[in-house]
């Protein structure tokens, strides 16, 4: 099966946040966070082949909101 | 260029990217627009150029939970420029009212807390009672205070 890989760019995403996310996801699929100059890499393997829905663009959504609650509670 | 830019539309994909000028729209107003979309879209950010080379412009890919033809995606677009300008006005309001808002909710907690409850019990009168006494008879159990109403009631069976 082959891997996806996703880049987020480092000053819109939080690497704990991405860290949740993967976290979150840790049943569906094995995720493997590096860098690349400004983003993280994320290599998506093993998808579950029984889940419903797009597992990578979900993670990224999960991402984005972690980033997002993270940043508020910051400013809070 | 335009503040808000649609960069590229497939409607193969039912995937549209928005290029939006950073300057103008701070990534929390854009976090915030991209919130209210994620349950009918897949929200991706990133900014355009390099870190030598910035173009000050963030990129919003969406695609569409569903599937979405030209006018959908052209649409979500909208709708999505619309809620950044929502989530800036938002912020403006927020950061203008700070003061405000943090007086009235300090004011509102306070309240909650009864701050003045306690001298008001100290300055209350003392009516000589204890806290046995039943005035009113309310701990006196149904049964006992209507058992010869009842009884009357009673249809005979003569």
């Amino acid at each position: 099966m082959t891997d996806t890989i996703i880049r987020l760019h480092r000053g819109l995403y939080m690497q704990q946040a991405v860290k949740q996310a993967a976290t979150d996801f840790a049943d569906f699929a094995t995720f493997q966070i590096g860098r690349d100059g400004d983003h993280y890499t994320v290599t998506i393997t093993d998808i579950d082949p029984d889940t419903d829905g797009d597992v990578a663009a979900e993670f990224c959504n999960f991402a984005l909101i972690h980033t997002a609650a993270r940043k508020r509670k910051k400013t809070a | 260029m335009e503040p808000t830019a649609i960069d590229h539309l497939d409607a193969a994909k039912s995937s549209i990217t928005l290029s939006l000028d950073a300057g103008l729209y701070p990534a929390d107003v854009v976090y915030g627009a991209a919130y209210v979309f994620i349950d009918r879209a897949y929200v991706l950010l990133d900014r355009a150029g390099t870190a030598t080379k910035p173009s000050g412009r963030l990129l919003v890919h969406l695609r569409g939970k569903e599937a979405l033809d030209e006018a959908g995606l052209e649409a979500l677009a909208g709708e999505f420029g619309n809620e950044l300008l929502s989530q800036a006005l938002r912020r403006k309001v927020v950061k203008q009212n700070h003061k405000l808002i943090e007086d009235i909710t300090a004011q509102a907690i306070a309240g909650a807390a009864g701050g003045i409850l306690p001298t008001d019990f100290l300055q209350g009168e003392d009516d000589g009672m204890d806290f046995l006494d039943d005035p009113l008879g309310i701990a006196v159990p149904w049964e006992d205070k209507f058992q010869k109403a009842d009884k009357t009631d009673e249809p005979s069976e003569n």
